[in-house]
């Protein structure tokens, strides 16, 4: 393996860690989602490098799976910015706050 | 003959009461008195047909065991002997005889299926007290005709009165009925069985300081549905139920529910000088007591009441004077002709116009010598009339008191002989107040129902016929009760003793009926005074319960309330929720609605975990 397992995990960490500030303090809808998408994106890399390292081609399998799941949730998660959109003419994060306490 | 059919008896008028409850609304309003009265004739019917069934020891069936668990065994049994036969076939007789005058009475209210249900249940519990072999059973009857009674006394329970008169009832003789359930449950430790032939066979084993605690408490429960002192204010409130309720609950049948229960402990209660002392002295007390109120009462049906009280009272005295037969011969003389009396002033207040007051009735005689007639037999009976029925059941008792010879007897037969005279003077003030004279009401009377008059010969002739029941050796009879009852007077009383007597209590029936006659014969109105206001009031015992009792219980009340309920309980069950709605409010804070906040909650959580497994793997 060219890479090392350890530029791989940092590379990862550095990916989860921006999608989860997307995910946090973005307030536009979509750009949370694609926060979403970048942290389950890190975690699809760790799956492939532990699966090249270890030489076993399960990681690579739940890879495949993630991204078929990845396409539904994300066609799911659209229609729904879509559905929002319409209600409130926004999707601006703060204005869906009915659960507030 | 087959012994089963002895259920019936008590199943017909239950079926009965539980049809009219269930779809009496429904049914055509000819068919609801109807239904109600045949079920009771059938029971009359069938226990004149079983009759047989009750001599010797009786009959003992069992149609199923009710409870059974850890030594409890209780049947649905009967016990059908001669005292529980003579009192059956009375009480199913004076019924049958009560719901046919009510068809009559109650022709025009608006409720017939709920009367009659009631009215029908009423038997059955009667019934099951008298027919009862266990004293759970008799315990379920027990209860029944307390709220039977209670449904009846507040029939018309749109007036407040009413129902307050149906609850006074109720919880008065529930005072009663806790010392019956103590005994029941002492009885029960001590045998182990509540089987009442057991019991009374077994009681010589018992350790005669327990006696005397049992009895009282018997007594208890005795006085209170009794209505004797000091459990009897409820009787006199009692009336405002309908008048056959009056008749059937108050006169003939419920308030002889606990002379009828003391005669059926019999052999416990004799073991107890003590107990049968008291016993006795209650009923001589009450007797004065009532028949001294009855002098002042107006309303027709509390002079009655009073009268009733002091006539069970009469029986007490012969219960604690030790003889049973002359208690049954009483209860049973009494049913027939109190019953009359009841029923005659049911049709006596038609005929003035639902007027209640005797001193606005008057001069009756005139508008129904018929009804006259009945009603001076039932007065003559009450008062003891030589060679009437009320005259020998009353002269046995007094006998008995007389020949049991002790310092205390002899005191209670002067009391008796002294409340017989008084007896003689309300009965004949009640009668010349109604019959003579002129008629002081103002309302113009309505017109009879036949079925009102045509009950009451059958209960006259009773009455007045009734002496031959238990007629004495003295006037050639064979004293059949007695020998029916299985206890037939062993000694006889001296001839001079019963002759004296004889001529003592017609005496005082003389000395009773003058002074009325003098003075109630031409009557033009009474003068109020202190000592009538007294006896109006019933002694004044209303009020001396009021200030002994509910004053101090309406205090505690109160007080529980005000400081128990609404200060600790709600104070301290309303802090803790107001301190958790106030904590809540910090934590509501938390809850913004951004789901950004939320995540952000996770992304420390998840750092901090992250850094504590970091900080593991460094050590």
């Amino acid at each position: 393996m060219i890479v090392p397992f350890q530029h791989l995990l940092i590379l990862a960490s550095l990916l989860f860690l921006l999608g989860l500030m997307a995910v946090l303090v973005r307030r536009n809808l979509i750009m949370i989602l694609i926060g979403v998408e970048v942290m389950l994106n890190a975690a699809g890399l760790v799956l492939v490098g532990a699966s090249a390292l270890w030489q076993q081609l399960d990681g690579q399998v739940i890879v495949i799976f993630l991204m078929a799941l990845t396409s539904a949730e994300v066609s799911i998660s659209l229609a729904m910015v879509v559905y929002l959109n319409r209600r409130k003419k926004t999707i601006d994060i703060r204005a869906f706050d009915e659960l507030r306490g | 003959m087959d012994s089963r059919l002895l259920f019936l008896l008590i199943l017909l008028p239950l079926a009965g009461g539980v049809v009219n409850a269930c779809v009496g609304c429904r049914l055509p309003r000819k068919l609801v008195a109807p239904l109600a009265i045949g079920t009771v004739l059938g029971s009359f019917i069938l226990s004149l047909s079983c009759w047989s069934l009750a001599a010797g020891s009786g009959t003992q069936v069992t149609l199923f065991p009710w409870l059974s668990s850890a030594g409890l065994q209780a049947d649905i049994g009967l016990l059908f002997d001669p005292l529980s036969a003579s009192m059956c076939l009375m009480v199913t007789g004076v019924a049958s005889l009560i719901h046919i005058y009510a068809a009559g009475y109650m022709a025009h209210d608006e409720n017939p299926a709920r009367f009659f249900a009631l009215l029908n249940l009423f038997v059955f519990a009667m019934l099951c007290i008298i027919l009862a072999d266990n004293l759970l059973l008799l315990f379920l009857g027990w209860e029944g005709v307390g709220f039977c009674s209670y449904g009846l006394i507040g029939f018309w329970y749109e007036k407040p009165e009413n129902a307050l008169a149906g609850r006074k009832a109720f919880i008065v003789t529930r005072i009663g009925d806790l010392f019956f359930t103590i005994a029941l449950l002492w009885l029960f430790s001590l045998f182990g069985t509540v089987e009442i032939t057991a019991i009374n066979q077994r009681v010589l084993e018992l350790d005669p300081g327990v006696i005397t605690p049992l009895v009282l408490l018997l007594l208890g429960g005795a006085c209170g549905k009794s209505a004797q002192m000091p459990l009897m204010t409820w009787l006199p409130d009692a009336m405002a139920g309908p008048t056959p309720v009056s008749a059937l609950i108050h006169a003939a049948t419920m308030v002889t529910a606990g002379v009828y229960l003391l005669c059926r402990m019999f052999p416990l209660v004799s073991l107890s000088a003590t107990g049968m002392a008291v016993i006795a002295c209650v009923g001589a007390f009450t007797a004065l007591y009532a028949a001294s109120c009855a002098v002042a009462q107006r309303e027709i049906k509390r002079v009655l009441a009073y009268s009733t009280m002091s006539q069970i009272g009469y029986m007490f005295l012969a219960v604690g004077v030790g003889s049973v037969t002359a208690a049954i011969n009483h209860l049973l003389v009494h049913a027939f002709f109190k019953a009359l009396l009841f029923m005659g002033a049911g049709a006596l207040i038609h005929l003035a116009g639902d007027e209640n007051d005797i001193y606005k009735m008057g001069g009756l005689r005139k508008k129904n010598p018929l009804l006259f007639g009945l009603f001076l037999v039932g007065i003559l009976c009450l008062a003891g009339a030589p060679f009437s029925g009320g005259f020998f059941s009353k002269d046995a008792i007094l006998l008995a008191a007389f020949s049991r010879g002790d310092g205390l007897a002899a005191c209670l037969w002067g009391v008796g002989v002294f409340t017989a005279g008084l007896t003689s003077f309300y009965s004949f003030r009640l009668l010349y107040l109604v019959f003579f004279g002129e008629y002081r009401g103002e309302h113009a009377g309505h017109k009879l129902s036949p079925l009102l008059i045509w009950t009451l010969p059958p209960l006259a002739l009773l009455g007045l016929f009734g002496g031959l029941l238990n007629l004495p050796h003295l006037y050639g009879g064979h004293e059949m009760l007695s020998h029916w009852l299985g206890s037939p007077s062993t000694t006889e009383p001296p001839f001079v003793t019963e002759i004296g007597l004889l001529v003592l209590m017609s005496l005082f029936f003389i000395a009773g009926w003058l002074p009325a006659h003098l003075l109630y014969r031409n009557f033009t109105g009474e003068k109020d005074a202190p000592w009538r206001r007294f006896l109006l009031q019933g002694w004044r015992f209303d009020a001396l319960y009021e200030q002994l009792i509910l004053r101090p219980y309406r205090f505690i009340a109160q007080f529980c309330w005000i400081a128990g309920d609404r200060g600790l309980i709600d104070g301290v069950v309303e802090g803790i929720g107001r301190t958790m709605l106030h904590w809540g409010g910090y934590i509501r804070l938390l809850a913004t609605g951004q789901i950004s906040f939320y995540l952000q909650g996770f992304a420390w959580g998840l750092l901090l975990m992250l850094g504590w497994l970091l900080l593991k793997a460094a050590v």
